[in-house]
């Protein structure tokens, strides 16, 4: 791989060389992303930065307040208490779905293609990966319907096989809230990395699986050691992209809970609406949504930074 | 030359995820970049209505009604009763957006292309207040006077269709009422009678015969603590103790209010002693209003405490048992108001087509269909009423008029949610009454119009 790249760079290189005008060129084309980043993107996040200084419902004219609403966030525990929610739904999002998605990718791929045809591992992906095509309000009324105390499926299942002391009110207990929200957001989230991973093993070199297992590697050892590393590409996009979706999760909660009961499910995003739609607390609303934007963004090159060191030790290697 | 392009396709790949990172706060953007302009906008869209031809015109009528409660069916006969009568012009009715999804999305509704020309919409500072602060609504104060509808919204009915500076009571008309409502305890007669329970007149014995019920290993109250209607039997509870001085200082500002008074000491305390005892169920945290309204038709809960929206639904629905109703046992308050309202959006291109809709739901004649139907009618021929089940709906409501407390939510905007979830923390023992008190002060002080 490292090869490819040396032989393309100076032919390249030459070419930029030739016609220098190739250089400028490309400005041009990037004129149009740059012009909608900086009208979609970068001018609210900027108003919404200004906002978060400021008291203001929307309509009369902002005071400015300072650090004001940073302090009140600070001592604000459902500010708090959605954060900690919110790391609580990395697990849920990101690193369950992630090693469960490998552990299923890799089940489908090696035994269930091999064993018995590649039509039944399909038929797998397919189902796994349908909860991420269901409309998120659809899907979270039938969880509603499923997880409801008095006549929900789940309940009623548990009493008619003799379970009934595991028998809740499970969306509206504080205990189990959370945990039942995070079932619910692994079921929603498992068919991305699956789908994902299915896709990376096709990719991994079978001469070095084959090489490996001639010098007698287990299959724990060609997992870890080969397979992992192959697609440890597509294994990083995944964690970033479903970190960065549990961050700014919104809909299931909207759906599922409201944040509740009381505040033992809410996240940063439902919180930031609830302050600016409900309360018309712009100032509030605009505090919660720019720490949170940090918080994102920090993540993300901290991800980024990460894999591009991890780039590096690959080539040279 | 590689380590160059490897990091120009990080930058490319950061600034496109920040892209989507971003998204997330974009609820932000919205109000900042829509709602400020409107204020100027307003007053241009009300001088420029009617620009759509005669011909071929669509109304867009919104509600949140069922097609089988009252006011659902009075204004489906308002509908053709509105298309014979304007040749060419179509209403189209949309109810399928629930109270809860209107009341959480009618800011954006109405910022958008597809604002419907009416819409019903919640009465009371946090909500028709605000939006009408924001430039959503029309202001209809001259439609008012001109065709008369202050002679037939009278008294407190107007005190909810009347907004300045986003508070209710005075100024200009941002809203029409159609109909009144009240909450009220709805009952089982049947389980009543097999259980030798008599209807109570005093909180007392209401408790008594809850303990009737628990003894039976019934819940003997149907609720939902995931939406409005907890609240409001925590509100009914406060109203037991509470006097006009109260509800003005919380529903007006007229001076500031104690939130460890008696009144809000009892509310809360009686609350959690009524959980403790079984008279609430804690499931009750995870069930909406819809799911408590089932509850009770199912036939499996003695009593609901809610509004007389439901009336008309329930004469339809309700095949199994007798039912009757009875106010609050021993109050002298209790929450109720005018209807919701009929709002017209500031920037609607068919403005005269939405009060001549007005005017039609108004009539006599829908009027008198909503009565019959089980609604609480501000106009209809009283003497065409005939339903007894309806005279007793209306006796009911003579009963309760003097004492309108409004709600509990409408004091200030985002207080409805924080009485959703501090109410469901009170249920869920997470907080104790105190602690539910001091959440709702705090929330109350720092939210109500300053």
């Amino acid at each position: 791989m490292s090869r490819q790249r040396g032989t393309a760079s100076p032919k390249e290189g030459v070419m930029v060389n030739r016609l220098p005008y190739l250089r400028k060129g490309f400005w041009v084309f990037l004129l149009p992303g740059m012009i909608g980043l900086l009208l979609v993107i970068i001018l609210p996040f900027l108003v919404t930065v200004a906002a978060s200084f400021t008291k203001w419902n929307g309509v009369n004219p902002p005071t400015w307040v300072g650090l004001a609403n940073y302090e009140r966030a600070m001592g604000d525990l459902k500010f708090w208490a959605s954060f900690r929610n919110n790391l609580v739904m990395i697990l849920a999002v990101t690193v369950i779905p992630t090693i469960l998605g490998l552990l299923v990718s890799v089940f489908l791929f090696d035994y269930i293609t091999r064993k018995f045809n590649p039509g039944l591992a399909n038929f797998f992906k397919v189902a796994l990966y349908i909860p991420q095509v269901l409309p998120v309000a659809i899907a979270g009324v039938v969880w509603r319907w499923i997880l409801n105390p008095n006549w929900g499926s789940l309940n009623v299942m548990l009493e008619s096989v003799g379970l009934e002391s595991l028998v809740r009110n499970w969306l509206g207990d504080p205990t189990t809230a959370l945990p039942a929200v995070m079932v619910i957001m692994v079921w929603f989230q498992i068919g991305y990395p699956l789908v994902i991973f299915m896709a990376a093993l096709q990719r991994v070199d079978p001469e070095l699986l084959e090489a490996a297992e001639i010098d007698g590697a287990t299959w724990l050892q060609k997992f870890f050691y080969i397979t992992m590393h192959q697609i440890r590409p597509e294994i990083f996009v995944v964690v970033l992209t479903t970190t960065i979706y549990a961050l700014k999760l919104f809909g299931q909660i909207y759906v599922l809970t409201r944040g509740g009961p009381g505040s033992a499910t809410i996240v940063p995003s439902y919180y930031t609406y609830q302050a600016l739609f409900e309360q018309a607390n712009v100032g509030y609303g605009s505090t919660i949504a720019t720490v949170m934007t940090v918080v994102i963004i920090l993540l993300t090159f901290a991800f980024i930074r990460i894999q591009v060191r991890n780039e590096f030790s690959r080539q040279e290697i | 030359m590689s380590a160059k392009v490897s990091k120009l396709l990080s930058i490319i790949l950061a600034g496109s995820l920040l892209l989507f990172a971003c998204q997330s706060a974009a609820p932000t953007q919205a109000p900042a970049q829509t709602e400020a302009p409107q204020v100027t906008e307003a007053p241009e869209a009300t001088e420029a209505p009617t620009q759509a031809p005669a011909e071929n015109r669509v109304l867009k009528v919104w509600h949140y009604e069922s097609d089988t409660g009252a006011m659902g069916k009075s204004w489906l006969a308002a509908k053709e009763e509105f298309e014979a009568t304007h040749p060419g012009v179509t209403v189209e009715m949309d109810n399928t957006k629930g109270f809860e999804e209107i009341r959480q999305t009618a800011s954006m509704v109405l910022n958008s292309d597809e604002a419907p020309d009416v819409m019903e919409y919640n009465k009371g500072n946090a909500t028709a207040g605000l939006l009408s602060q924001q430039g959503l609504l029309a202001d209809m104060t001259d439609e008012v006077m001109k065709r008369g509808w202050d002679k037939i919204v009278v008294g407190g009915l107007q005190t909810t269709s009347r907004y300045e500076n986003g508070v209710m009571g005075s100024g200009q008309w941002y809203g029409v009422t159609n109909y009144g409502e009240f909450v009220m305890v709805y009952y089982n007669k049947d389980l009543f009678e097999q259980h030798g329970v008599e209807v109570p007149t005093t909180l007392e014995e209401l408790e008594a015969a809850m303990d009737k019920f628990v003894a039976a290993g019934l819940v003997p109250i149907a609720t939902g603590a995931s939406e409005y209607p907890a609240q409001q039997i925590f509100y009914e509870l406060v109203l037991s103790k509470a006097d006009q001085d109260l509800i003005d200082s919380y529903q007006l500002y007229k001076s500031p209010v104690d939130f460890h008074n008696e009144a809000f000491t009892f509310g809360a305390e009686k609350m959690a002693e009524w959980v403790e005892k079984g008279y609430i169920e804690k499931n009750s945290t995870s069930m909406g209003a819809e799911d408590m309204g089932l509850g009770f038709e199912s036939g499996q809960y003695p009593m609901m405490i809610s509004g007389s929206w439901w009336y008309g639904r329930l004469m339809t629905e309700i095949t199994g048992f007798d039912w009757g109703i009875f106010l609050f046992p021993g109050n002298q308050f209790n929450p109720g108001s005018g209807g919701n309202l009929w709002v017209v959006a500031a920037n609607s291109e068919n403005k005269d087509l939405a009060y001549d809709w007005i005017d039609i739901t108004l009539s006599p004649k829908i009027q008198t269909i909503m009565g019959n139907e089980g609604g609480l009618p501000v106009n209809a021929n009283a003497e065409e009423i005939t339903d007894p089940k309806v005279q007793e709906l209306v006796q009911a409501f003579k009963e309760f008029s003097p004492g309108a407390a409004f709600y509990p939510d409408w004091p200030a905007p985002g207080l409805y949610d924080a009485l959703v979830s501090n109410v469901q923390e009170l249920i869920n023992g997470t907080m104790t009454p105190a602690e539910m008190l001091d959440a709702i002060d705090t929330f109350y002080n720092e939210n109500k119009p300053q």
